[in-house]
């Protein structure tokens, strides 16, 4: 046992790979033949025009679509057939193009939800309000609270997420979405509806959660001047209609001839400008 | 004015009952988006064993309640497991779910009738008898109805709003898939919340049993809790409430001011008109909170 342990310490292995993944809804191949390797913390980008299968990817990886043919391994697991929860607790966790916070509940309870690693205790023991329930609860909240700093909501703690401006809605997702421990993170669109100033601060935060907690991320996302900065050390992956269209560091990826054909068509290489693709 | 505080106190008692059932409904219904038809067959079989545990095995009413309720949680998360789990694993029209709800429901009702007969039962409790309140007779069992009714609902309700597993059901009403992918374990919500369905079936059937009596087909009772739940409001559990309360009070009123044989007859004409001037019902807002 120890040995595995060790072993596992040692090799510096895949964080997650997918393996020639395929998936057809009818006679569509939403997502073709597409591989895909990161190692523990790193952060790359997924992008491509509407369309291509960027969130399929994410939806595979989450297991809500079974892939047609393909694997897809987390920390050397095979995700296939494991439910989403399963998932979650292996230490898997996303965020939504259209935000899916719950928003009847606070900005709290949200938070509060995901956090499934503190001390456990019974049901019994909740009703009684036993000192170890307590101490649970304690933690609890604390962690939340943390999360909640972490992403400049503390003072929101106590609001709806319904009544959150647009802005705020999305690093409480974030938020939510770090309270499960992740070790990966699946940011779907994390910049959509944000405006310049905006996006520069999102830019700020992601890069800070990313050197903080370390996890590995992977990223979708139109706006080009975000995905570029942040991935400028590491690596994009371009999707096409489902398939892979390029990989490689932003710069290689802004030159690509086929990357530019992709989204702007044969003809207008000369109107491509750094905000490509975004709408 | 005694007749009426009369008729309003005993309303209070049945609106209880009603009040569980209709809980029963709005708690599956704000998850599954569901009507399930089966709980009223819960309900029955619930006061059928508390009935047995006292005639045939003379067990105390505190000991036979308690088995009831345990056995009619085991009936309710066995018919999740094999009437709704593959639907909803399949993610099947809510159509279906309710097709299958009615399918178990006429099993369980049908097999209570094959092993213990049709006939009507009185329910083996003693007659605990009424006091006064001023000018106003008040049965002792009404009150110990209410009581329990109520308790049990306050306990739901700590649950729901004070526990971790509560607010994983809550969150799974609201949007059933984010909070799996939050690590809500979908099956442990399924359970606890047909558990949860099991304890207020029993609990009602066993009131309603005394009050009446206890028979296989006892659960059509149910349709008030529904109408109950629509006038509130479908899905959520403080309309149900709402509705039951205000339901059980009319009821008595008519059947103590004109005729108990219009009883129905009015609760029907009052849901009409209730949906009438409220389509989503009293307090039913088609996308607030549900729980």
């Amino acid at each position: 046992m120890s040995d595995s342990i060790f072993a596992m310490k040692n090799v510096s292995s895949e964080e997650i790979s997918l393996k020639n993944l395929s998936v057809q809804f009818g006679g569509v191949r939403a997502v073709d033949n597409f591989s895909m390797t990161l190692y523990p913390g790193e952060l790359v980008g997924l992008i491509g025009p509407n369309g291509a299968g960027k969130t399929t990817v994410f939806n595979l990886i989450t297991n809500y679509i079974k892939p047609t043919s393909g694997e897809i391994f987390f920390m050397g697991k095979s995700l296939l057939g494991k439910s989403p929860d399963e998932i979650c607790r292996m230490g898997i966790s996303r965020t939504f193009q259209n935000i899916r916070l719950f928003p009847q509940m606070t900005a709290y309870e949200n938070v509060e939800l995901g956090l499934h690693n503190v001390p456990h205790y019974s049901l019994l023991e909740a009703f009684v309000r036993t000192p170890r329930a307590r101490r649970a609860e304690a933690e609890t909240r604390k962690r939340a609270l943390e999360l909640l700093e972490m992403v400049n909501l503390k003072d929101f703690a106590g609001e709806r997420a319904s009544s959150l401006p647009y802005g705020l809605q999305r690093r409480l997702e974030l938020a939510r979405a770090m309270a499960t421990s992740p070790t990966l993170l699946l940011l779907d669109e994390p910049a959509a509806g944000m405006n310049e100033d905006e996006c520069n601060e999102l830019v700020k935060l992601i890069r800070q959660i990313h050197e903080h907690m370390k996890y590995t991320i992977i990223m979708i996302e139109h706006h080009m001047n975000v995905v570029m900065e942040l991935c400028k050390n590491s690596r994009i992956y371009v999707l096409n209609l489902g398939s892979l269209l390029a990989v490689g560091s932003p710069k290689e990826i802004q030159t690509n001839p086929q990357v530019i054909k992709a989204y702007l068509g044969e003809r207008k290489h000369a109107r491509y400008n750094s905000n490509a693709g975004s709408q | 004015m005694d007749l009426f505080l009369q008729q309003v106190v005993s309303g209070i008692s049945i609106g209880a009952i009603y009040s569980l059932l209709a809980v029963g409904y709005a708690l599956v219904y704000s998850v599954y988006n569901f009507t399930n038809w089966a709980f009223d067959a819960f309900m029955a079989f619930g006061a059928f064993m508390a009935f047995y545990a006292i005639s045939s095995f003379f067990l105390p009413f505190w000991v036979a309640a308690i088995i009831s309720i345990l056995l009619a949680i085991g009936m309710a998360v066995s018919t999740e497991k094999l009437a709704y789990r593959s639907l909803r694993l399949r993610k099947a029209p809510r159509l279906f779910m309710m097709i299958s709800a009615m399918g178990a429901n006429l099993a369980i009702v049908n097999l209570l009738n094959l092993f213990f007969g049709g006939q009507f039962r009185r329910f083996p409790v003693e007659n605990i008898g009424t006091f006064s309140m001023g000018q106003v007779s008040v049965g002792r069992m009404d009150v110990l109805a209410g009581i329990i009714s109520f308790g049990v609902l306050g306990l739901l309700w700590v649950f729901l709003y004070r526990t971790k597993p509560g607010l994983g059901i809550r969150a799974s009403s609201i949007d059933i898939l984010t909070a799996s992918l939050m690590g809500i374990n979908n099956d442990a919500v399924a359970f606890i919340i047909f558990a949860v369905t099991g304890v207020l079936s029993s609990v009602a059937g066993i009131f309603y049993g005394i009050k009446y009596a206890v028979y296989p087909t006892m659960g059509i009772v149910t349709i008030k809790a529904m109408i109950a739940s629509i006038v509130g409001g479908l899905g959520s559990l403080p309309a149900a409430v709402v509705g039951s309360m205000l339901l059980g009070i009319l009821e008595t009123l008519v059947a103590g001011y004109i005729s108990s044989t219009y009883r129905d007859l009015f609760s029907f004409l009052f849901l009409v008109i209730i949906l009438l001037f409220f389509p989503n019902g009293l307090m039913g807002k088609s996308s607030d909170e549900k729980l």
